[in-house]
């Protein structure tokens, strides 16, 4: 059995000013006015946006990070080719298992819309499942797969929840049409190995070993 | 006695207007409540979000009308009737304004001139916790119990000193007609004053402003819908417009407290030092007198909201403390030395 | 020990019947004030509460069971879901037992950028729990003056690595990115934001006598009880034991820094607010101390040690806990070797100080019920796991 516990008695003490309720509520009621008044002469200002806390959602949106992490894309490089590989990192990396990535060969006659020698056949993101963790966007050796600005991922229905490869593309070029793509994740710095075997060069602050992407 | 026509036409006006004010006032608190929290509030249903309160009426009466099913429906049904209609009621003594004089014809701006006013008003006070106490109980929630049971508790603590408070004012302007006060608060007295209640009972006003907003269920005497304790009180498994009643009540309740409070202390329909009547023509006089007594009025309705989205919550306890403990002494205090000065001067 | 259910005799937990004097009401698990989803079954006599029974489990999600089958970096975005309020801790948390167990010194730049981003989610932790407790006594201003500056943090976090409020923060080794080059300017503004909105907080609740006789000796709890039941964080220094994993067991570079620990002296519903809103303060303190150093080091400074790209831990096991915004947050990892944990355990602070919560509320009333409960910062994400 637990033994029983006695609660310790605490004694109340307020001074006068507080013992007679009113003073501290008319400091308080004068605290509310300050920003009852700030806020209507804001709310009257021209323009949206104008309390400064409230954004008016559908029609006046808060900017967002350019490394937002949002519905993903996959990108094509300058000249339009597809970059993903289908290497299935990304779906290796998943902690919602929820990337199913097929890899293929280029068809016939159309090897130049892709910049790798494999492609992927088919790409699927299942968002009902994703996390938006970013880890598949930090393990695409190739740069293909990003997580975009985009964040009103809302259907009406499941299916379109699944995204395909086409899905994935549309989604890159409404950013790039948007202008928000999403710069190239810059790889953190990594600390030279301490117990390196003497001889062995240090890793110079240029050759740094990009992030965890390119070690072995 | 007026004729009736008059009567009927003075209880529509008011009634409407009440509703009016009552209505607008949910969009005031709402609004309020926003710009004082950095917010913005509902500002899309018309301009500034005017039309809010239609959009929730509209709501209210679609809303599928849901009884529970271990309910006891005949005190549920009765529950929301028996909280408005006390409101609703009560305004009739309370004036709006001093008198219009049309064709000749004098229509004083009061429902009924009772002599016993008073009386009436503490006696519908009283009523209207029924409501609560009736809807929790045939809700058949322990928290819609809870709540009628603290509503009861509070209503009758601060009954006391409310009515305690409303005999010192009696004493002081030496009627029960809420008129004749309202007319006796004209001028000036010591010289400097004007002659208001609020000058003549500084301590009864604080304690019956105390009163009103434990009788009106407001923050910080809102125990008995407390959301964060009891989810919502009484009104816990309320819809539709039955929930609507209760809530509509509630503001209607808070307009009476608002023009009583007015017409005892804040001197009704005059202003300080200017007496209107005098440079204003009989309709004009009518309108400001009742203008000014609505901005009056409309003032302590502010207040209701500004106090409710500025300070915490009591507990029940502490509740019952103060109000046995603290306003029924002070407002016997506050009695006796009224009945002394009295005594003294007079 | 206690029974899962109530065991005064006449009470049947869950039942609809009133039986005898007392009243059973189940509070909780969808109740405005239960903060995720908990439940208390109390018996109450009026509105005393003379015993209570907390029922977690609502939201178990098995996250313990689930680290079993995610790689070591996999688990990350599911410790970000314990405590929902200040991820970062929770994901530091769990990647200083990792680098224990793989015997792994992070860089210095790293601990730091560790250090602001906790430091941060403490203050945002904090002041969810006093804006909810000014919500749960039925003073709602002060909730949104905290809030809005809480927005203003999570913007911090949304630049950091592109999410506001699960944010994955740091990889194993080290971090995942540098702090925003609009960190300086951000901070000095938000620094005044997160001050101005105390004071605002302070001048309308701490003075006030309402207030005070809501918080003041509510739930009182002995310094001893509190240790006995294993309290940590701010309700255990709310008792008056200045017991603070910063400063006792210094991990990255607190010992560096100069802060105080705040302590209260009753344990009471007031004093846990009070020790929050001071160490609100302190953690700015180490920000800006830390943010110093921090500006100190080479633009290219690594952030990461050199770990191997899956995380192989040897065999063994691990405790390392650090201090989160609610107490001591520990994980236990136990390794086999292979490149997913054999078994990992949580140690939240919530469910040591949720134990006592029956003995917390004896006697108190309703009312005070929720406000106990709010001032103990229950997450529900954190006790149930």
């Amino acid at each position: 059995m637990l033994k029983p516990i006695k609660k310790p008695v605490v004694k109340r003490e307020y001074t006068f000013l507080e013992r007679i309720y009113l003073w501290e509520i008319v400091k308080g009621l004068k605290l509310t006015w300050k920003h009852f008044t700030f806020n209507v002469r804001a709310s009257f200002r021209p323009g949206p946006h104008t309390v400064p806390t409230c954004w008016q959602y559908p029609e006046d949106r808060r900017p967002i990070a350019p490394i937002f992490r949002g519905a993903h894309y996959l990108a094509l490089d300058e000249k339009g080719r597809e970059l993903c590989i289908g290497c299935g990192m990304c779906a290796r990396a998943c902690p919602a298992h929820c990337i199913k990535v097929k890899r293929g060969k280029p068809p016939e006659g159309q090897e130049e819309k892709y910049a790798g020698k494999t492609i992927c056949e088919s790409f699927e993101i299942d968002m009902l499942r994703c996390i938006v963790c970013g880890f598949c966007e930090e393990a695409c050796a190739k740069g293909a797969l990003y997580l975009g600005p985009d964040y009103e991922l809302a259907e009406y229905e499941k299916g379109p929840c699944i995204y395909d490869k086409e899905r994935l593309l549309a989604n890159f070029r409404k950013a790039r049409a948007e202008g928000k793509l999403k710069p190239k994740r810059k790889p953190v710095p990594v600390a030279a190995p301490e117990k390196k075997p003497v001889g062995k060069k240090a890793v110079s602050p240029e050759g740094k070993a990009s992030g965890s992407q390119k070690e072995k | 006695m007026e004729d009736l026509g008059i009567t009927v036409i003075k209880v529509v006006f008011i009634w409407t207007w009440v509703l009016l004010i009552a209505t607008l006032m949910t969009w005031v608190e709402r609004r309020g409540s926003a710009m004082m929290q950095d917010r913005l509030g509902p500002n899309r249903a018309g301009p500034f979000g005017l039309l809010q309160p239609v959009a929730d009426g509209i709501k209210l009466f679609t809303k599928e009308d849901i009884v529970p099913e271990k309910a006891q429906k005949i005190l549920f049904s009765l529950g929301p009737v028996l909280f408005a209609l006390p409101a609703f009621s009560a305004y009739a003594v309370v004036p709006f304004g001093d008198k219009l004089v049309l064709d000749g014809k004098e229509i004083i701006l009061q429902v009924a001139d009772v002599n016993i006013g008073f009386l009436y008003i503490v006696a519908l006070g009283g009523l209207a916790v029924y409501g609560m106490v009736v809807g929790g109980w045939g809700s058949n929630n322990k928290y819609s119990i809870l709540g009628g049971l603290r509503s009861t508790a509070q209503l009758i603590s601060y009954e006391v000193p409310f009515g305690i408070v409303l005999l010192a004012v009696v004493m002081v302007f030496g009627t029960f007609s809420l008129r004749e006060i309202s007319l006796a608060q004209q001028g000036t007295f010591l010289g400097f004053l004007p002659n208001w209640g609020v000058f003549k009972q500084p301590l009864g006003f604080i304690l019956f402003m105390t009163a009103a907003y434990a009788e009106a269920n407001r923050v910080p005497f809102d125990l008995p819908e407390a959301e964060s304790e009891i989810v919502a009180g009484y009104h816990t498994e309320y819809g539709s417009m039955r929930l609507g009643l209760y809530l509509f009540g509630e503001y209607v309740n808070l307009y009476t407290l608002a023009a009583l409070t007015v017409t005892l202390f804040f001197g009704a329909w005059h202003l300080p030092y200017l007496d209107m009547s005098h440079f204003l023509g009989p309709i004009s006089y009518g309108i400001a007198s009742f203008l000014v007594f609505f901005l009056k009025t409309a003032f302590f309705l502010w207040l209701f909201v500004w106090i409710r989205w500025t300070v915490p919550r009591f507990r029940y306890d502490q509740v019952m403390g103060l109000g046995w403990k603290a306003l029924i002494p002070l407002s016997l205090v506050n009695l006796f030395v009224t009945a002394l000065i009295i005594q003294l001067t007079v | 020990m206690r029974e899962p259910h109530c065991n005064v005799p006449g009470c049947d937990l869950g039942s609809d019947q009133m039986v005898g004097d007392y009243v059973t009401i189940n509070i909780g698990p969808s109740h405005p004030a239960m903060h995720g989803t908990l439940r208390v079954v109390a018996k109450t006599d009026g509105e005393t509460v003379i015993e209570a029974e907390p029922e977690i489990g609502y939201l178990h999600r098995g996250v313990e069971k689930l680290g079993e089958n995610l790689t070591y970096n996999q688990f990350i975005p599911i410790t970000d879901r314990l405590n929902y309020c200040s991820s970062i801790v929770n994901n530091v948390a769990y990647e200083k037992a990792v680098e224990k167990l793989m015997g792994v010194e992070i860089p210095e730049k790293a601990q730091l950028v560790r250090v602001i981003l906790m430091e941060l989610s403490r203050i945002a932790d904090h002041q969810v729990c006093i804006g909810i407790l000014g919500v749960d006594i039925g003073a709602f201003t002060p909730f949104f003056y905290q809030i809005i500056q809480r927005e203003e943090i999570y913007e911090i976090f949304e630049w950091y690595n592109g999410a506001r409020l699960t944010v994955t923060a740091g990889r194993i080794g080290g971090q995942d990115a540098d702090l925003p080059d609009m960190f300086e300017e951000k901070w000095r503004m938000l620094k005044d934001g997160i001050r101005k909105a105390n004071d605002e907080t302070d001048k309308l609740l701490t003075h006030n006598r309402i207030w005070m006789d809501r918080t003041i000796g509510i739930s009182a709890f002995s310094a001893e009880d509190a240790l006995n039941f294993g309290f940590t964080g701010p309700c255990l220094r709310a008792c008056g034991v200045p017991r603070d994993l910063r400063k006792d067991d210094p991990y990255y570079m607190y010992d560096q820094f100069d802060f105080d620990i705040p302590v209260g002296k009753n344990g009471d519903v007031f004093d846990r607010y009070m020790v929050r809103m001071k160490e609100m303060e302190e953690s700015i303190k180490i920000i800006d101390q830390a943010y110093a150093l921090y500006r100190e080091m080479p633009e290219d400074a690594p952030l990461k040690a050199k770990v191997p790209k899956i995380i192989k831990p040897p065999a063994g096991e691990v405790y390392a806990a650090l201090e989160s915004p609610n107490g001591e947050l520990g994980f236990y990892l136990k390794s086999d070797g292979s490149d997913k944990p054999y078994r990992i355990k949580v140690r939240p602070p919530c469910f040591m100080i949720y134990q006592a919560f029956p003995e917390l509320i004896k006697g108190e009333m309703i009312a005070d019920t929720i406000a106990c409960l709010s001032s103990l910062n229950i997450i529900a994400g954190e006790l149930d796991r």
